[in-house]
């Protein structure tokens, strides 16, 4: 099962695309023959508990999850699983979060943190532990594909991912309507909710892909 | 450009352009001047300002970027009317590199109220680093 | 969403349209503003010596929006400020001998996290009318303030 773990809509700043496009642009990419089951929406800094996608989602048979892309004092992290307790614990608008704490939040209340696109400067967590930061001995899993990065990107988390032994999950980190899927993450058992999203993540039953040509 | 593009022509995943081009130091300075009847140096015309503000080179004014995205549209066709256009700049543009701007449809409106479509818009450099993106809404007239 | 909390700024300015200007666009600006954006449709150019019906590019505003000075909200952070991204509503066409009055308003302020490290975005709405009081442009402009890259 193919999922993209990491789109904007224009609920976040900076993008420019409806969920309701990206659905319609899933549906263009099938018929180009290409395979797409879903994707995860991972608006920044925010999560809406109320937002519920289960109607369009299931109109044209495609998973719509819903997780973060949150700013923290180690880089962006991707978060899965949100619950009421996470929401309630963490102030999602914060970007000087601690991301350790963040991380162990997420794991006692049934969530996971990764590390997004995590070769970028600035933002991402190799540069951070490069600098000497440590903890984050439950991380296992960074994001290996980005859509988004630029040259140098990949190449520093491919590196993390050897030295550290990382898994790697895949994401468009789309932010207008093309950009869906360009990379993602193929998973080998069906995933139908955020839960079972965490479980597998957690399991380790998963690979970073990019869209086949 | 394409001569008398209809909405009926158009389907969702279209490509339009790509457009290849750079923008050059007289470019800029013709379009600073624009505004501007004496250029006073900046961060758009001078790499010594550039410098001094952190930036390696003169960069190319957002306002002229977003017309150069706009362009991508309106070159389409001579039919084509830009309703709405709408971008992110991702990344400082130099001078004098070589762009691709690109273009896709993504959105077309089925009902028959409207002939409007939507489209996504990238301004690209020679290593495929998107510098700026964004989304563009046209109208296309009914074919006759 | 994203919050505010922290942004030293003058907060009153939220919400509130302040009138920034009256342009004229003359003939020469348009195609002044279109040849050095490397346009080739005679709509815009006119015919091989410039002249003939012509109407201004469709972002032309922002010959207008740049210069324009705003209200200074006292932002209280970063070292240089970006344009950081805008979205322009056509809503007629504009032509040479129009005379375009702008009012703009901050519409919101905050803050995130990127490349270049924390960055206070803030952005403003501008309606431009023509003589007629008819809307023409809706622009919304985003700036960015960060510091400089080391």
């Amino acid at each position: 099962m193919l999922l993209d773990l990491h789109t904007h809509s224009v609920a976040s700043d900076d993008s420019r695309a409806t969920v309701e496009q990206y659905v319609k642009w899933v549906n263009v990419l099938r018929r180009k023959g290409k395979s797409i089951d879903g994707f995860v929406l991972t608006e920044h800094r925010q999560f809406d508990h109320d937002v519920d996608y289960t109607s369009l989602a299931s109109d044209d048979g495609i998973i719509i999850l819903k997780g973060a892309e949150l700013d923290t004092d180690t880089g962006h992290f991707l978060v899965y699983g949100i619950s009421e307790e996470i929401t309630d614990e963490l102030d999602f608008s914060d970007v000087n979060m601690s991301a350790q704490n963040l991380v162990d939040i997420c794991d006692t209340y049934g969530g996971i943190a990764i590390p997004a696109h995590p070769g970028r400067a600035g933002i991402g967590f190799a540069e951070y532990l490069d600098s000497g930061v440590t903890g984050f001995e439950t991380i296992k899993s960074v994001e290996r594909l980005n859509g988004s990065n630029r040259p140098g990107e990949g190449e520093k988390a491919e590196s993390l991912i050897k030295a550290k032994g990382y898994l790697g999950t895949g994401g468009s980190d789309a932010h207008i309507v093309s950009a869906i899927g360009i990379c993602m993450t193929s998973f080998d058992k069906e995933i139908k909710n955020e839960s079972d999203l965490v479980q597998e993540l957690r399991n380790g039953r998963f690979t970073a892909v990019r869209l086949e040509s | 450009m394409k001569k008398n593009l209809y909405f009926e022509d158009v389907e969702i995943g279209d490509d339009i352009g790509p457009i290849k081009r750079s923008v050059t130091d007289e470019d800029v300075i013709e379009f600073v001047s624009v505004r501007e009847k004496e250029i006073t140096p900046s961060r758009f015309t001078s790499n010594e300002v550039a410098n001094r503000e952190g930036m390696p080179e003169a960069i190319v004014p957002g306002p002229m970027n977003i017309a150069l995205m706009s362009q991508i549209l309106t070159d389409w066709s001579d039919t084509v009317c830009l309703l709405k256009i709408d971008v992110v700049f991702r990344q400082t543009v130099p001078h004098n590199i070589d762009l691709t701007f690109s273009g896709i449809v993504t959105d077309k409106d089925e009902t028959g109220d409207s002939t409007k479509l939507e489209c996504d818009v990238v301004m690209e450099n020679s290593d495929g680093v998107k510098l700026v993106i964004g989304t563009g809404v046209i109208a296309l007239p009914n074919k006759p | 969403m994203t919050t505010d909390e922290g942004i030293v700024y003058d907060r009153s300015l939220l919400g509130v349209e302040t009138q920034i200007g009256t342009f004229e666009l003359t003939r020469e600006m348009i195609l002044g503003f279109a040849k050095s954006t490397g346009e080739t449709n005679p709509r815009y150019l006119g015919d091989d010596n410039g002249a003939g019906d012509i109407v201004a590019p469709p972002t032309i505003c922002n010959v207008f929006v740049s210069g324009v000075s705003r209200p200074d909200i006292n932002l209280e952070f970063g070292e240089i400020g970006f344009f950081a991204g805008q979205s322009i509503e056509c809503k007629a066409e504009i032509r040479p001998g129009d005379v375009l009055s702008a009012s703009t308003k901050l519409d919101n302020v905050y803050v995130k996290t990127g490349r270049s490290g924390k960055m206070v975005f803030a952005v403003w709405e501008t309606q431009f009318r023509n003589q007629d009081d008819v809307t023409v442009a809706l622009v919304t402009e985003s700036f960015v303030r960060r510091n400089k890259n080391r």
